[in-house]
């Protein structure tokens, strides 16, 4: 059963003859133990379908569906809730507050969403799972580029949501860690059962996906798992 | 209230220096203020410790007690009870070998009148005769003793210092209690009709029956004080300015430091943070600077106050420099609008993929 659902989603930027289309009659849906990949070049339209998807920007048209719930039915701060409980963001850069330790990355979560969360123990698993157990006391500017997008992983996976979104997690990495990044969300969807969806254009990660999908110009459609590696589209 | 004070903690210097800002402004105003009111208790000590509450003086004389000049006939119906004093004021300069000379104020009082009745004598006694004064304290810091002769203007007279009285600054004068006679004397009016300068009254209606006598309410009376208008406008406008400047200050830096801290902000917001959750964030930030500037300010104006020295006009009214305080913080929230502005609408979007 898919947790999250796009139906027919259209997304047009601007107005009159600087009116772009930038997202085609989109549908795509995503069940919890699935990860996803969706590869597309610099421009198609990543970004947009994801936070479409995470309930940041409202589709021209069409309707994403969370749990059953139509998104367009929920208010502002419905949406933060939505956010803040159900959908998990993991981003390319910027994604931990840099003036927080590891720890109080999470602490800050539970003041502000005090139930619901990961327990102690759970998250003690998760983070030696992550393998940054010993960096709870650092800030992230004290961290390397794969540290920090596992604390970022952890961080989105503390509030416990059903589904986790990311954008381009391996940016900047090398082919080690893509393959060490690529195993861990493969990892979250099957022992965490979450629906993951990774929007990425780096072909190397869609060796672990359960599912492909390519974004060329907007318009969405599966792709076969070809298995190339070291194939990336030009960015 | 969690981001507030962990950032202001991993960004000691940063937040040190806005600080130091604030606190440096505060104090400035803290020490105006200070001032201010010190000035202005050396206006008015005097008179408040009358306890009048009107002056009647000549009409023409444009409410300056100095210009005043009340004949017998004028004041010839004038109904004086117990609630009513004749006041004789002179300027005059006081001498006596070895100590500074003192621009003071001659104030000629009637011994059966409530000011002299009321005068708190802190050593010596009241004065008995027409040579005979009691003169403010500042006479016993620069070295004046009971018993000392003083000679006042150029007049061959002496006059004897027979006791001390606590704040008595009239002007910023210090002053001279003595008779009516002696006034005369001083004013070179001693076979005159002259009654004296002004009649104070504790009656707010006192009214001295005559056309060419006007009465004044204390508060008026005050506000014509030559020079205490100008000067408290002058203070009030200079707090009034460092406050728009703390208001510029705390706007600036806060203003500045979200902009370079937007992303984290859309970052939160994408992560489900509420808006008001990081509108207090920086709202508890300006308050907390603010109140830690207020405080260390607070503190170094208290330092200053011990470590001034005597004769500088400074007092401190509790009242007054806590309204200041609360200023200084509403300051701090205004200053916190635009950038709290800025976060509370800031598109997570724009951050995310780019
Ligand atoms: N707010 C916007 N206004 C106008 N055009 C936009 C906006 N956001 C994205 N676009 C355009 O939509 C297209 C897809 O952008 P994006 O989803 O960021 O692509 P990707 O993530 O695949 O690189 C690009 O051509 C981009 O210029
Ligand atoms: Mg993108």
């Amino acid at each position: 059963m898919s947790v999250i659902e796009l139906k027919n989603i259209n997304k047009y930027f601007g107005t009159g003859t600087a009116k772009v289309h930038v997202l085609h009659d989109i549908n795509f849906s995503a069940a919890k133990g699935d990860l996803i990949v969706v590869v597309g070049p610099s421009g198609s339209g990543k970004s947009t379908f994801l936070t479409i998807a995470g309930g940041l920007q409202t589709p021209s048209s069409g309707e994403v569906i969370v749990e059953g719930k139509p998104v367009s039915e929920l208010n502002k701060k419905q949406r933060d809730k939505l956010r803040l409980n159900q959908v998990g963001f993991v981003l390319q850069s910027y994604s931990l507050v840099p003036y927080l330790r590891v720890k109080e990355q999470f602490e800050f979560v539970r003041k502000i969403k005090p139930n619901g969360n990961l327990g102690h123990e759970e998250l003690e698993n998760l983070l030696n799972e992550l393998g940054i157990e010993s960096l709870v006391n650092k800030y992230p500017g004290q961290l390397s580029g794969g540290q920090t997008q596992r604390v970022a992983i952890a961080r989105a996976l503390y509030a416990n949501p059903e589904i986790v979104l990311a954008d381009e997690p391996t940016a900047a990495l090398d082919s080690a860690r893509v393959i060490e990044v690529g195993k861990m969300f493969k990892e979250l969807a099957e022992r965490h059962n979450k629906a993951v969806v990774i929007v990425t254009h780096d072909t190397r990660l869609m060796d672990f996906a359960d599912q492909t999908y390519e974004i060329l110009d907007g318009r969405m459609s599966v792709r076969k798992p070809t298995h190339i590696t070291n194939n990336q589209f030009e960015s | 209230m969690y981001l507030a004070l962990k950032e202001i903690f991993h960004e000691k210097l940063r937040y040190s220096l806005i600080i130091a800002m604030i606190v440096l402004i505060t104090y400035l105003i803290f020490i105006l203020s200070g001032l201010s009111t010190g000035l202005a208790g050396e206006n008015t000590q005097a008179i408040d410790s009358w306890g009048a509450k009107s002056m009647v003086l000549n009409k023409d004389a444009n409410v300056n007690l100095n210009q005043s000049l009340i004949t017998d006939r004028q004041a010839e119906d004038a109904n004086l009870t117990n609630r009513e004093a004749v006041i004789g004021q002179a300027p005059v300069v006081a001498k006596h070998q070895g100590s500074p000379k003192e621009s003071s104020s001659f104030v000629g009082i009637k011994n059966d009148q409530f000011i002299a009745k009321n005068l708190k004598i802190a050593s010596g006694h009241k004065v008995h005769n027409n040579r005979q004064v009691v003169v403010d304290d500042q006479f016993k810091s620069d070295g004046y003793r009971i018993g000392d002769k003083i000679q006042l203007n150029s007049l061959s007279d002496k006059y004897q210092i027979v006791g001390f009285t606590k704040d008595a600054k009239l002007n910023v004068a210090p002053v001279i209690y003595g008779t009516l006679s002696a006034w005369k004397q001083l004013r070179g009016m001693e076979n005159t009709n002259a009654f004296g300068s002004a009649i104070a009254s504790k009656n707010v209606n006192y009214n001295a029956n005559n056309s060419q006598l006007k009465k004044y309410s204390i508060a008026y009376f005050i506000s014509k004080l030559p020079g205490y208008s100008a000067q408290n406008t002058t203070f009030d406008f200079m707090i009034g300015f460092l406050m728009i400047i703390s208001l510029i200050i705390i706007a600036v830096f806060l203003y500045i430091l979200t902009v370079q801290a937007l992303p984290t902000y859309a970052v939160l917001r994408a992560q489900g943070i509420p808006a008001a959750a990081l509108v207090r964030t920086i709202m508890g930030q300006s308050l907390i600077l603010m109140a830690a500037g207020i405080i260390i300010g607070a503190a170094l104006t208290l330092l200053t106050s011990r470590m001034i020295p005597i004769g500088v006009p400074i007092a401190f009214n509790v009242p007054m420099l806590s309204m200041i305080s609360v200023g200084l913080l509403f300051m701090g929230v205004v200053g916190a609008a635009i950038p709290a502005r800025k976060i509370a609408t800031v598109d997570p979007v724009q951050v995310i993929g780019g």
